[in-house]
């Protein structure tokens, strides 16, 4: 069988979600004989050129420079793949569409005239045509596998969850930490994949895979309002690493 | 039908730990309610001392706390947690494509104080399951139950409209009911029969009786939803366009907890999981149908519109699964109301469409 030929990118982002498929250390030996990562800046020096069965992208797009350079990881790749909470809806970087980026960078840096930004952080789809996502702050390395292995196996489209995190809440056996604790959780709107991590340890869901299919963000800012929780609070949940997501901006911006 | 061997006896509530003790020593795991991290959670015990005791369940919609108290009515599980397994591996393939079949340890599960509308799901699931799944009838057939009556039925507790609590009727081993530090028991099978020959037991007398007839009486009272099941069926169906269902799901999210807390709901998923070797499992997870992949088909979706997902389940449990299976597929225990991240409260939701006209 030919190797898968991948390539993983980096755009505006942390490089967590790269790294997730070299924390598979049990796999990765057994990984590299299925797909040949042709580039990779994070793992290794040699850089094979394309075109690529497969392109990773981790990061969301935020300087004209990575607008031009998204495009032509387009072109150069059969399958894009956007991995991530930047690279699927804006992740942290998008917290800076909410203020004035060019004061920011006045205050920041000695040159700020050196810096060409755009004025949002933005993912991937917002300039090319994005195959699938795979979506968390970071990705899982197990959702991350599971996908190549399916893409392997020939299923198209490979399936990821889209349902809530409480699905996978429930199917854990975890007590529900917003009936059971009143904590705040953002489990019933956001989508799962993650195994409902956070519940798991008893703390809320902070939404990092974002909205699920079908979400229904409304009803939960009505239901944290019912259960006395500080729109402050309200509004930082929602603003956090999924912050420009559609349906997650609503919320947001209801408390702005 | 009411099937008691015995009718009453009394004996002590100290005999709990007796029984106990028999069950365990006769081989059976048991599985009773134990208090983790402040909730109620059916687990193996291995020892009677792990059963929850001197806690109080306060559920409400949406809400959930324990209390220090004297009598508990459940938690988020129920046995379907044991009997229908979130995760379920049905088969492996090999990479050299061999079907693999995993060979299951039978266990012999004994239920202890599980709560009579939890008793009634069993019923419920036998109906749905039995004959069809191997893996829940292999349990089914070793398994031992015994049940605590509801002498406090909790505020989302509606098994008298039900019919299915606050007080078994038959399909138990053995029943108890708690009466201070009395205990009445009632055998309901053969081997329950035989477990009560280990207790020290009487025939119950008239004042024992007379107490226990008011305090059930009472429990029933509580336990009610405001709505009749005679005919309920047919009521709802003839109100299918009602906009209730619309106006109710404003305040849904889709979430499908309800689905996964219900101790009757059956439905589930079948992923394929390709693993790095080459092999690959096929695996049964819990599904419900008010998520929205549920309803996805090739081609199209039978109900895109949440308030029509949530419209099916309503109807589901109170209407189709009586032409289904012959039985109401809602057994009353009020999980999905306790449970509901917004309170969704189902017994207002029936109540509401039946006092609406054939499309209020
Ligand atoms: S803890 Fe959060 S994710 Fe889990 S069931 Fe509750 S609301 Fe959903
Ligand atoms: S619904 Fe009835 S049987 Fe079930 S816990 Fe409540 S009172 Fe007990
Ligand atoms: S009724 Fe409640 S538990 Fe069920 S899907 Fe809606 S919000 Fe979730
Ligand atoms: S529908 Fe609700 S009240 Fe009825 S059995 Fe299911 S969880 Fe219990
Ligand atoms: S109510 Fe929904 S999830 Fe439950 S058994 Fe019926 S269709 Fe399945």
């Amino acid at each position: 069988m030919r190797k898968l030929k991948v390539a993983v990118y980096k755009f505006s982002s942390c490089d967590g979600c790269q790294l997730q498929f070299l924390n598979l250390e049990d796999e990765l030996l057994q990984l590299s004989d299925l797909i040949e990562f042709a580039l990779f800046y994070e793992a290794r020096r040699f850089v094979g050129s394309g075109p690529y069965d497969v392109a990773f992208v981790e990061g969301s797009i935020s300087t004209p420079h990575e607008v031009e350079l998204i495009k032509k990881v387009r072109e150069e790749s059969k399958v894009l793949v956007a991995i991530g909470a930047c690279a699927t809806s804006g992740g942290i970087q998008a917290l800076r569409n909410w203020a004035d980026a060019e004061e920011y960078k006045r205050y920041v840096y000695p040159r700020p005239e050196w810096v060409e930004v755009l004025r949002y952080a933005e993912p991937p789809s917002k300039y090319v045509k994005v195959d699938y996502e795979i979506r968390g702050c970071p990705v899982s390395k197990d959702q991350l596998l599971s996908f190549v292995l399916q893409l392997l196996k020939g299923k198209t489209p490979p399936t990821l969850p889209v349902d809530s995190v409480c699905v996978e809440c429930k199917r854990r056996g975890n007590v529900c930490v917003l009936v059971a604790k009143g904590i705040p959780c953002l489990g019933p709107v956001t989508m799962g994949g993650c195994g409902a991590l956070c519940p798991s340890y008893g703390r809320g869901c902070y939404g990092c895979y974002g909205p699920m299919i079908d979400p229904k963000p409304d009803a939960l800012n009505a239901r944290f309002k019912e259960l006395n929780i500080k729109p402050k609070e309200i509004q930082l949940l929602f603003k956090q690493f999924t912050n420009w997501s559609k349906e997650f901006r609503k919320v947001v911006e209801e408390y702005e | 039908m009411w099937v008691s061997l015995t009718g009453l006896y009394v004996g002590r509530v100290d005999s709990l730990r007796v029984l106990f003790d028999e069950l365990r020593r006769s081989g059976y795991f048991v599985v009773g309610y134990r208090v983790v991290d402040g909730v109620l959670r059916l687990g193996e015990l291995s020892s009677f001392d792990e059963l929850a005791q001197g806690v109080e369940d306060v559920q409400g919609p949406g809400r959930y706390s324990l209390i220090s108290g004297s009598f508990y009515r459940h938690g988020p599980d129920s046995p379907k947690k044991f009997l229908y397994p979130p995760y379920l591996t049905l088969f492996k393939v090999s990479s050299g494509w061999d079907v693999v079949v995993p060979v299951r340890e039978v266990r012999r599960l004994a239920f202890f104080g599980l709560k009579p509308c939890d008793l009634a799901s069993i019923k419920v699931l036998d109906r749905v399951l039995l004959g069809v799944d191997d893996y829940y009838e292999s349990l089914r057939k070793n398994m031992v139950l015994i049940v605590e009556n509801c002498t406090t039925p909790g505020n989302t507790c509606f098994c008298s409209t039900m019919n299915t609590g606050p007080r078994a009727r038959d399909s138990f081993d053995l029943a108890y009911t708690r009466l201070g530090d009395k205990l009445v028991l009632e055998a309901g099978s053969v081997l329950g029969l035989k477990l009560l020959n280990v207790l020290e037991v009487e025939p119950i007398d008239d004042a024992t009786y007379e107490r226990f007839e008011a305090t059930m009486r009472n429990a029933s009272e509580k336990a009610r939803a405001g709505f009749e099941l005679n005919g309920l069926p047919e009521e709802l169906e003839l109100r299918i366009e009602s906009k209730v269902y619309e106006k109710v799901t404003e305040k849904c999210l889709g979430c499908a907890n309800c689905n996964m807390v219900c101790p009757t709901c059956f439905c589930f998923d079948v992923l394929d999981v390709p693993l790095i070797d080459g092999s690959a499992e096929r695996v049964r997870v819990w599904d419900g149908c008010l998520n929205f992949t549920y309803g996805q088909v090739a081609g199209g979706h039978f109900r895109p519109d949440l308030w029509a997902r949530y419209r099916h389940f309503v109807l589901h449990k109170f209407a189709y699964w009586v032409k289904q299976f012959g039985t109401f597929g809602c057994v009353g225990c009020g999980r999905c109301i306790t449970w509901c991240p917004t309170g969704i409260d189902l017994r207002e939701t029936v109540r509401s469409v039946l006092r609406g006209g054939k499309s209020g």
